[in-house]
């Protein structure tokens, strides 16, 4: 458990990261909570030569109220998220799926920001991030800009974020209570064999769904959406939409799940996430 | 682990089959490969920096063409290895005519081991099918018309 | 008279405890001595292949590299590693500290590397370029035995380790007097202990002296000390091993491994200390596994329910080579496999077989877990098939209270017992009426609710040296200092189990001296010069009188000089209380500070009377014990995702006397974690090349806190006959007996389905496929 030889920097703004990003190129990864990170390095899997850790950069971990949406800092952790009352309040459900990750020790120190640049399959804030349409704030030499949840992960483990930009910070809409959190976790690591996040919005007779754990990339489950679409969310109603989860994705297969389970659980946790949420609101 | 992967190129056959076989060609295509050295008849060292998304690691390996059948076929064998583990792969190419282009069939038998059995085996999947993409995506670029101007 | 309960029979919190909470105590990894250098060691990612070259050149031309070491440089040199199991015809593999022509499992250590830190020792293995022929693999140990399976040693000719057959009573009769038979396929998974600690070591040997000295985290510094020496060339007395804290072992570390052997040996040979500390994914490759038993189970039974007979034939993956006791531990489920039940003929095959794959040995419960999970599985099998309640017909088989002690048909004397008492206050602390109420009503409402029971009965205190591979006995020692302090040295080797706080409640009870006063000393061989170390629950149980043995022979001899002191005869004085007085003048008395101070200034000692006060003592116990208990469980499993929720579960331990409830109901409680991970999701998987997908807490699932139901605990109590304590021992009666109680209860509730059995672990996927296979719609 002795990673390799790195050097490491820690940058105080995120202009002095992002110079030392474009600096390093591809050899530098960004230290965030490290819960992910840092197991890859010590098994040697990941070796980057540089680590560029965040940390210290003041104010990445805020959580505020700007313009009608709630402002994440990166560097917010699983526990801050958790224990907000400001997202309590105005985004409940981030509070909900930041409960379920892994346990105390991971949410004192895993990062909302490095969770979702990490993209692990099984990571719970991209379902929550994609049912709530966030837009992800990018940092680079080249200014910034916004990138929406449903075009921030490419494939397993692979976003959008280039390496010399940096995630900084994620808002979301304000949102009612109508919205649940359900997963079935991997029992090994606790992360999600298959999570979903569901949003209800009673008066425009939509919902939201977001997806991961199930195919190699988190995914909005339209299917569901669009047969829920204006119509009234009985039990029967939903648990037929909810048959569509894993429409069109192809599921993931490993000793702890196999695909046909994984497909089955997101339909079985889509159809549980819009009841529960149902009957919050 | 298996794969069975199709991808279509913009060149005849003899054109794909020989680009294919070509040991600076494929240097250029393989994705993270830094170094393809040729050391026998139809054998080529290869050192790569075979990345996926933050995991990283430094190969070096052995490729082989065997059982050739220019331009239909052949089959390629890799014995890389680093310090997460080795990667032992036989892929049996079939290349088809399909209109002006090429189809090529490729049937893999994937075998891993140490760190990256142990812990990246529910990456590997995705990574041999990205390492594959990113290659024949290459390979189709050098093989493009266009790529003859440059 | 002395009060033996006013320490013995209380809750007392754990005098090891704040050292261990504050992070002040000392592991291997927590020593430093001057010029340590560090060990890493390369391993084989093949399952198996022949090495065809290896080069260090790269490695020991790295700065801060000291050597470089294959198995062509010490093989020759350390001897193999040893297997102390007799089994007839035993055909072994000659296993060496590093792989020789062929690495036989992933983890098989190829070379190692001594360095200046542990980061350059990490770096330079990995510059070691090994050229290795991949070559055929055997993962399933059926496979293994089947025709034309690869050899795991083709100098062997065979993957047959073994074929050890126990057998008694007339087979053929009870069979021929069935009116039913009932038979299964059980399917026992591999488990990896994972304890908290890996292992590791420092060696380091004084050329002055030649002495070396290996701190180790195992459970068995005595062991280690007797088996390195044939290992390596240091003799006995002049090595010292030492288990410092120890962070947990379930038998993964009642050991002697190469690591240890070889790091001796190199410290002898680089001449400075050298340490080396496993990695968790190392533990997981490299440290023994546990269970892995396949086997094909026939009972006969009589219309009412009585059993008659068992016939099995089991297949039992020992990994590529022999550890310590690795052939011993199926023979183990043989032995137990009647359970509590008067059962009059058995017969059970065991194959042991060799695959590609890491070697197994004791794992907490080692061969009980699986013939209690056997049985008891069996019994509700039967219960099934005859439309009996399982209650009832565990109570139609159990001995009755005056049977005791019971011969069973496998030759074992169970001392004392009373089933009958321990299912009965395991259903009252269930309140079982309602519980049947319970599953009665949401079976009717359409939910999927169960409820098991086990009973259970192991072997502890191991044990008659007559029954073990190197002596069964104790040694212990017991010193009144010059101050009166009370200094006991245990053979024992705690790692966990609390003896430090047991053997003090045992002593300061006995010599009526404070509580405090009394300090506990183990796992030093330079301290506790014998002993036969921590395994099999037998800490207490042999270690305990090993001590009480102490503390009557000081008496007597405190006796002799109180009554010189007080000018009385030894037969008018009576110790009470931590005093010796005389017994018609209770105001004329000494204590121990003062007869301790007279024994060692020795200027006024009767006559013939050998100065100081300490004793030491070897307990031999006579028989095993034979612990007992029911565990009940209550489950719902989700219809929709297989989940399992452990709705009650209900404990009664019957562990003889216990010495302190408290640690009683620790090991209980530590134990059912461990068996609902073996229940519900543990498995070490190996894929069909051998590789080791189970390498990382990312894969292998632990039972967590928010897994750990409320436990309701009980005990009673059967005091055992056999010892002097009346203990029975209680390391291991969690895994024992909670596994089948929760197999039996998931089971109950799937029920209805028509499903008769899956196999372990019940993981929500299997038990999802198993509901949809029943309910006539495909899976999937």
């Amino acid at each position: 458990m002795i990673p390799a030889t790195f050097s490491y920097a820690r940058p105080t703004t995120i202009d002095e990261a992002i110079a030392l990003l474009t600096k390093h190129g591809s050899g530098a990864k960004v230290l965030a909570g490290g819960h992910s990170l840092l197991p890859a390095m010590k098994l040697r899997l990941a070796q980057p030569e540089v680590l560029i850790d965040i940390g210290r950069i003041a104010g990445l971990n805020t959580i505020a109220e700007r313009d009608g949406r709630v402002v994440i800092g990166t560097m917010a952790t699983h526990a801050e998220i958790e224990s907000s009352a400001l997202v309590a309040r105005a985004c409940p459900l981030l509070g909900q799926v930041a409960a379920r990750i892994g346990d105390a020790q991971v949410r004192n120190r895993g990062t909302i920001g490095g969770s979702l640049v990490h993209a692990d399959p099984g990571a719970d804030f991209p379902a929550a991030i994609l049912a709530l349409d966030a837009e992800l704030r990018l940092a680079s030499p080249r200014g910034s800009r916004s990138v929406k949840a449903a075009a921030f992960f490419e494939a397993m483990m692979q976003t959008v974020v280039q390496p010399d930009e940096l995630l900084f910070e994620i808002t979301v809409p304000k949102t009612a209570t109508s919205a649940a959190y359900v997963k079935s976790e991997q029992k090994a690591s606790g992360f999600a064999i298959c999570g979903v996040a569901a949003i209800v919005d009673a008066q425009a007779k939509t919902v939201a769904v977001g997806v991961t754990g199930v195919a190699s990339k988190p995914y909005r489950a339209t299917a569901v959406e669009a047969a829920l679409r204006g119509r009234a969310l009985t039990p029967d109603a939903v648990a037929a939409a909810a048959a569509l989860a894993a429409n069109g994705v192809e599921p993931l297969g490993d000793i702890h799940a196999s695909p046909e389970y994984r497909a089955h659980l997101a339909a079985v946790n889509t159809k549980r996430a819009i009841l529960k949420a149902v009957a919050q609101g | 682990m298996h794969l069975h992967l199709i991808y279509q190129l913009p060149a005849p056959r003899e054109r794909v089959f020989a680009a294919m076989t070509d040991p600076a060609v494929l240097q250029r295509c393989i994705p993270g490969c830094e170094q393809m050295i040729k050391d026998g008849e139809d054998s080529y060292e290869a050192h790569l920096q075979v990345g996926f998304a933050g995991l990283k690691g430094k190969y070096r390996g052995r490729a082989r063409v065997e059982d050739r059948r220019p331009p239909e076929s052949y089959t390629l064998t890799v014995d890389g290895k680093g310090a997460p583990g080795f990667v032992r792969a036989t892929s049996r190419m079939c290349l088809g005519e399909k209109g002006e282009g090429t189809e090529v069939i490729c049937d893999a038998d994937v075998q891993i081991g140490g760190v990256i059995a142990a812990v990246g085996s529910r990456l590997l999947d995705a990574a041999a099918r990205k390492m594959a993409d990113d290659f024949f995506r290459a390979l189709s670029r050098e093989l493009t018309p266009m790529s003859a101007a440059q | 008279m002395v009060n033996p309960t006013k320490h013995v029979g209380q809750p007392m919190k754990r005098v090891e405890d704040p050292r261990l909470i504050k992070g002040i105590a000392t592991y291997v990894d927590d020593l430093r001595l001057p010029g340590m250098l560090h060990a890493a060691f390369l391993r084989s990612p093949h399952a198996h292949a022949r090495i065809r070259r290896i080069e260090t050149g790269a490695a020991k031309a790295m700065p801060g590299v000291v050597g470089v070491f294959t198995g062509a440089d010490v093989n020759d040199q350390c001897g193999v590693v040893p297997c102390a199991a007799a089994i007839p015809d035993l055909k072994a593999p000659k296993h060496t500290v590093l792989a020789g022509e062929r690495a036989y499992f992933a983890g098989h250590p190829v070379a190692v590397v001594v360095a200046q830190n542990a980061y350059v020792a990490r770096d330079a293995a990995d510059a070691i370029d090994v050229d290795y022929e991949p070559l055929p693999v055997v993962t399933d140990p059926e496979r293994a035995i089947a025709g034309g399976s690869p050899l795991t040693h083709p100098e062997l000719g065979t993957n047959v380790a073994y074929v050890h057959s126990v057998s008694s009573g007339d087979i053929d009769e009870a069979f021929r007097g069935a009116d039913r038979v009932v038979r299964q396929r059980m399917v026992h998974q591999r488990l990896t202990p994972m304890p908290i600690e890996p292992r590791g070591c420092v060696a380091s040997y004084h050329p002055g002296d030649q002495t070396l000295t290996l701190w180790s985290s195992t459970q068995v510094p005595h062991l280690v000390r007797t088996l390195l020496p044939g290992m390596i060339s240091v003799p006995e007395n002049k090595l010292r091993v030492v288990a410092p804290e120890v962070g947990g072992g379930f038998g993964a570390k009642l050991n002697v491994y190469a690591e240890e052997a070889l790091c001796a040996h190199l410290a002898m040979r680089l001449g400075a200390p050298v340490k080396w500390i496993e990695s968790r994914r190392e533990n997981a490759a490299a440290t023994i596994h546990g269970r892995d038993q396949i086997g094909e189970y026939e009972v006969a039974v009589t219309r009412d329910g009585r059993v008659l007979g068992i016939k099995a034939r089991s297949v039992a993956d020992l990994g590529s080579y022999l550890q310590l006791l690795t052939p011993a531990i199926p023979t183990l489920t043989g032995l137990v496999l009647t359970g509590c039940y008067k059962i009059p003929a058995i017969t059970m095959e065991i194959v042991g077989v060799y695959t590609n794959k890491m070697a197994t040995d004791a794992y907490r419960g080692a061969g009980r877990p699986e013939a209690t999970y056997l049985i008891e599985r069996l019994m509700n099998l039967i219960a099934d098939d005859l439309k009996l309640d399982p209650i009832e017909i565990r109570l139609k088989n159990f001995p009755q209270p005056d049977e005791f002690p019971f011969h069973t048909a496998t030759d074992l004397q169970y001392d004392s017992g009373n089933y009958q008492a321990a299912l009965k206050e395991a259903q009252r602390l269930a309140d079982w009426p309602a519980l049947v109420r319970q599953r009665d009503d949401a079976r009717a409402a359409g939910r999927l609710f169960g409820i098991g029971v086990s009973t259970y009965v192991e072997i502890c205190g191991m044990g008659p040296s007559k029954a073990m591979p190197a002596g069964g006995w104790e040694w212990g020692c017991v010193r009144i200092e010059i101050s009166g302090k009370v200094t006991v040295i245990t053979g024992v080797s705690p790692h966990g189990q609390g003896e430090e706080t047991s053997f003090a409640q045992i002593v300061a009870d006995r010599l009526g001296v404070p509580i405090g006063d009394v300090v506990v000393l183990h796992g030093d061989t330079n301290i506790a010069h014998y002993g036969r170390d921590t395994y099999g629950s037998r800490g207490l149980v042999v270690g305990g009188p090993a001590i009480v043995m102490c503390i009557d022979k000081i008496i007597a001899k405190a006796s002799a000089l109180a009554a010189h002191l007080l000018s009385v005869s030894v037969d008018d004085v009576e110790f009470r209380d931590g005093r010796f007085v005389e017994k018609k003048k209770p105001d004329n008395s000494v204590d121990w500070a003062r007869l301790a101070g007279e024994a060692y200034i020795a200027k006024n000692l009767p006559p013939a009377f050998e100065p100081g006060l300490e004793a030491s003592s070897f307990y031999e116990p006579e028989n095993f014990t034979y612990p007992f208990g029911t565990h009940i469980v209550a489950v719902e499993v989700d219809r929709e995702t297989g989940d399992v929720k452990i709705v009650k579960y209900v404990a009664v331990d019957d562990c003889g006397v216990q010495i302190n409830p408290l640690l009683v109901e620790g090991q209980v409680q530590g134990g059912i974690a461990h068996s609902i991970g073996q229940a519900l999701f543990e498995r070490t998987v190996y894929d069909e090349n051998g590789q080791l997908l189970t390498g990382e807490f990312m894969d292998y699932p632990l039972a967590r806190a928010h897994d750990i139901p409320d436990y309701v605990m009980g005990s009673t109590v059967t005091p055992s006959p056999g010892n002097p304590l009346g203990a029975k021992g209680v390391g291991e009666a969690g895994t024992i007996g909670a596994t089948p109680a929760i197999a039996n209860a998931v089971m109950d509730a799937l029920g209805p389905l028509g499903i008769r059995h899956l196999e372990l672990p019940l993981t929500p996927e299997r038990i999802w496929r198993a509901i949809g296979q029943h309910a006539g719609v495909a899976a999937g």
